[in-house]
């Protein structure tokens, strides 16, 4: 495509293209920003003179159409999309309900029910068109009424969905006007008047307090999903009244033992489109989930015999029995998932500085990728910002120094060391508690006696963010500044840690704020060496998202936060 | 008898009430705790305070004990905070399948176990009895997550024989039960039919079947007609306590092949901290431990007449 021939676009994409020229950006990082400026996939990829992702080569077999793919997963409780909290939940929905924009295995965000957007310059408003003729299971058409009424439950403290956290540059607090029981008001959040406007049937205006590079791609998170405008009149359960715009209904659904989805019986819209994930025929009659518990041995003796064709996920344990089993591929995709050791920095003794620093530097981070995932695993840098973010910047890898960790140790006033307790709660498999042993360990060395205390997870949800110390899971988010903005931000729902550190907030509104991302990637800097200085986690690694499928299964793709997405998928008989 | 039989369904009652009560207390007299499970975790105290004046949680500790003690008769638990549907919905199939699971094993187990004890019981210290002690000892010390794993091994992984997980998410296979029965039958085979051999060589050395003996009576008629109703007692009583057993025991089996029974709902709401569950899961549990304690008593006086209940 020649560049030329671009018309109007975001101002920053033409010196992004001029920077790619010069070497100073690469080809990857070009595709997934300009995609978020609102330039089509298709044409990111063709500026830059790559071939898009996922378009099938021409000696490809062709599809069969029929049948039914069985997958070992957990069936969970699926009632309101927008409160949804784990990944399988939406995993079912995900082939009944859809999402405005999508992005898949190369991190670039593509549209979905929505057609196209555009922002401004300063990254604050966001003009949505929408798809015309996309039709709800009850008939209805879809238009700007449903996101509207999306967003606006969303945004709606009783809602209880996180989505709120999401777009926190949409809403504000207010006081309710109501005092507690020590007579301080009581605080409520509520959506910024004019934050959605509604231009036509068909396009949406959205208006953020502060610029907001990842609008598009939080769309395709999964509480996300947009409702019938008449979710909440319907008695707002959507496992007991499914309707939604994609391709697939519910057949049946039984929480904990399984869930079968079957095509609607309706033509599929998306089928005009050219998106490598959901254009095109849709193959599949049938998508059966069985539950067999969580990742572990018994998911995978299901896989072995036979009575499912491919598993949600595999504990690391299984590698080597996984390795093993005949007729099967390991489909694995890079991705920003960690475990994060965080310190909360308002409690004693985390309050000190020099202990969180003294207990950073006992990390040896290569063990962690090494010993836990067979070197597979990417290591991290007790920043939270990952080598797969467009944004990451280089600094010098962080090594362990035991003499400095006993060193700042005894100036944090424990020269006889110190005993501290990580609460663990194995959300997403036993590879928690085996990043808390290694740990444990390490500090060891120093004089730093770290107890583990591992519980079930549905108990470590309920003090993820009051434990003083603590492995919170984090999952994949596309730019690091999205999670940064989430999780460390002064005041912010999800700040774990208690990190109140003006300077930081400020450098992170900095990067946030550019839209040029080699102009992001030097602002980042500063903020990757405030936190690894401020040492308020010890992060050591970025775990791998792993599935696996029978070789009977074509176009099967590992997605890095395990979305399921089988439009593409068929079945070779 | 019947008086006995009375007196026993009182103190049954009572047991029960008094585990119900102990329940109610450990689960519900922190009430904020209550709206806490239902609102999750990022509910606040004002949203917990309105769901408990909304639910009926205002009311003295009495009142709702009484309130939920009378829904709980009427098979009324409330309704699961994880699976979103009415307990009784989900706890009454999931009890049939781990009945279905006890009926297989209890078929195959007690012709099995009986027969193995009264043939090693029948002659002590001879090579048959050496070998069923021997066997027996070494499949009870064997784990159930051990055999299981094993069993899956040879079975699923090598000789590709067997379906890995019994989850019967196709309707009903009887190819699925295989694995969970003769892990469950391996762990308790030999437990019982060692009671039974203990039982028998104690009778085969008392007085009477001397007597017979030395009277020159058929050696088999001695064995089926004098000895075995005797000897038959303690094993019976052994057989009905694994109902007990069975009714937690089986949570490792069940779990490892993603059986959908009873212990694994009792072991997911545990986990969850579903309390509505983990009442309706520990007040049938302890009934069904009451009533095979009944169900032995009233066993043990047909079997022994010798025994009466004063």
């Amino acid at each position: 495509m020649d560049e030329r021939k671009l018309g109007k676009v975001h101002a920053a994409i033409p010196d992004m293209l001029q920077q790619v020229k010069k070497g100073k950006l690469s080809r990857r990082e070009f595709i997934i920003n300009s995609a978020l400026l609102g330039l089509s996939a298709t044409a990111a990829y063709s500026l830059v003179g790559l071939k898009e992702f996922g378009i099938p080569a021409a000696h490809a077999q062709t599809p069969k159409k029929g049948g039914t793919l069985r997958v070992s997963m957990q069936v969970q409780e699926m009632t309101d999309p927008a409160t949804f909290d784990w990944t399988e939940k939406s995993n079912v929905a995900r082939h009944i309900g859809e999402y405005l924009t999508m992005w898949g295995e190369d991190n670039v965000t593509r549209p979905y029910l929505a057609e196209s957007w555009s922002t401004s310059d300063d990254l604050t408003e966001w003009t949505f068109k929408l798809r015309k003729g996309v039709k709800w299971h009850n008939g209805d058409e879809f238009n700007a009424d449903d996101v509207i009424f999306n967003f606006t439950r969303w945004l709606d403290p009783k809602t209880g969905s996180s989505n709120i956290g999401l777009f926190s540059s949409m809403v504000e607090s207010f006081d309710t006007g109501k005092k507690d029981k020590d007579g301080k008001a009581v605080m409520s959040k509520r959506m910024i008047d004019g934050a959605i406007t509604k231009i036509d049937d068909y396009t949406v205006k959205f208006k953020t307090s502060s610029a907001t590079l990842s609008f598009p791609e939080n769309l395709f998170n999964y509480p996300t999903m947009i409702m019938h405008r008449d979710f909440e009149k319907n008695g707002k359960d959507f496992s007991k009244k499914p309707i939604g715009t994609g391709p697939y209904t519910l057949e049946e659904f039984k929480i904990g033992e399984r869930a079968v989805l079957k095509r609607t019986g309706m033509p599929y819209w998306g089928e005009k489109l050219d998106n490598p994930y959901i254009g095109g025929p849709v193959f599949l009659d049938k998508i059966q989930y069985v539950d067999h518990g969580k990742p572990g041995p018994t998911v995978i003796g299901a896989y072995a015999s036979g009575q499912v064709d491919a598993i949600y996920a595999f504990d690391i344990a299984q590698q080597q029995m996984v390795e093993s089993l005949p007729d099967t591929t390991i489909y694995t995709a890079s991705s920003s998932i960690t475990g994060v050791m965080r310190m909360r920095v308002v409690e004693k003794p985390f309050d000190n500085k020099k202990l969180r620093q003294a207990v950073q530097a006992c990390c040896d981070i290569d063990a962690f990728s090494k010993l836990i995932f067979g070197g597979r695993a990417n290591v991290g840098e007790h920043h939270h910002v990952a080598q797969i973010h467009p944004e990451y910047f280089e600094l010098p890898k962080p090594k362990q120094n035991i003499e400095k960790a006993k060193k700042l140790l005894a100036e944090a006033g424990y020269p006889n060391g110190i005993e501290l307790t990580m609460a663990i709660g194995n959300t997403s498999g036993e590879w928690q508690t085996q990043v808390g042993e290694i740990l444990k360990q390490q500090a060891a060395q120093a004089g730093i006696t770290i107890n583990l205390n591992v519980m079930p997870s549905a108990k470590f949800w309920e003090i993820w963010d009051k434990a003083p110390f603590g492995l919170t899971e984090w999952t994949h988010r596309p730019l690091g500044v999205m999670v940064l903005g989430l999780a460390y931000r002064s005041g912010v729902p999800w700040n774990e840690t208690g990190y109140n550190n003006p300077e930081f907030d400020k450098a992170l509104s900095e990067a946030e704020t550019i839209a040029d991302p080699a102009q992001r990637k030097a602002k980042m800097e500063k903020v990757q060496k405030i936190l690894q200085e401020d040492a308020i986690m010890v992060q050591p690694v970025w775990v791998p998202s792993f599935a696996l499928a029978n070789n009977k299964v074509k176009g099967y793709t590992a997605h890095p936060t395990r979305y399921h997405l089988y439009h593409k998928v068929w079945i070779d008989a | 008898m019947l008086v006995m039989l009375f007196k026993r369904i009182v103190a049954m009652a009572l047991v029960m009430l008094v585990v119900s009560l102990i329940l109610f207390v450990i689960f519900e007299t922190d009430k904020l705790a209550v709206a806490g499970k239902v609102l999750g975790p990022y509910s606040s105290v004002e949203q917990r305070e309105l769901w408990l004046s909304q639910n009926g949680y205002d009311a003295s500790f009495s009142t709702r004990y009484l309130k939920w003690v009378g829904n709980a008769v009427q098979g009324d638990f409330g309704s699961s905070l994880q699976l979103k549907v009415p307990v009784s919905e989900v706890l009454w199939p999931r009890l049939f399948n781990t009945g279905i699971l006890a009926l297989c094993l209890f078929s195959i187990m007690i012709p099995l176990s009986l027969t193995l004890g009264i043939l090693a019981g029948m002659k002590e210290g001879s090579w048959l009895d050496r070998s069923v002690s021997t066997l027996s000892v070494f499949t009870t010390s064997i784990p159930e997550f051990a055999s299981a794993t094993l069993l899956t091994a040879v079975f699923v992984f090598s000789l590709k024989w067997l379906p890995g997980t019994s989850a019967m998410s196709d309707g009903f296979e009887w190819n699925q039960m295989i694995l969970p029965v003769l892990v469950l039958l391996m762990y308790d085979f030999g437990y019982v039919a060692r009671m039974t051999r203990a039982s028998m060589a104690e009778v085969m050395h008392s007085q009477y079947i001397r007597t017979a003996i030395l009277k020159g009576l058929p050696y088999w008629t001695i064995i089926l007609k004098h000895a075995l109703r005797n000897a038959l007692i303690a094993p019976f009583t052994i057989i009905v306590l694994q109902l007990n057993w069975l009714l937690s025991g089986v949570i490792v089996v069940e779990v490892f092949f993603a059986y959908k029974g009873f212990g694994k709902l009792l072991l997911d709401a545990a986990l969850f901290g579903d309390i509505y569950v983990i009442e309706a899961c520990t007040l049938v549990a302890v009934f069904v431990a009451v009533f095979s304690q009944f169900i032995s008593d009233v066993g043990y006086t047909f079997l022994n007449p010798r025994i009466r209940f004063s």
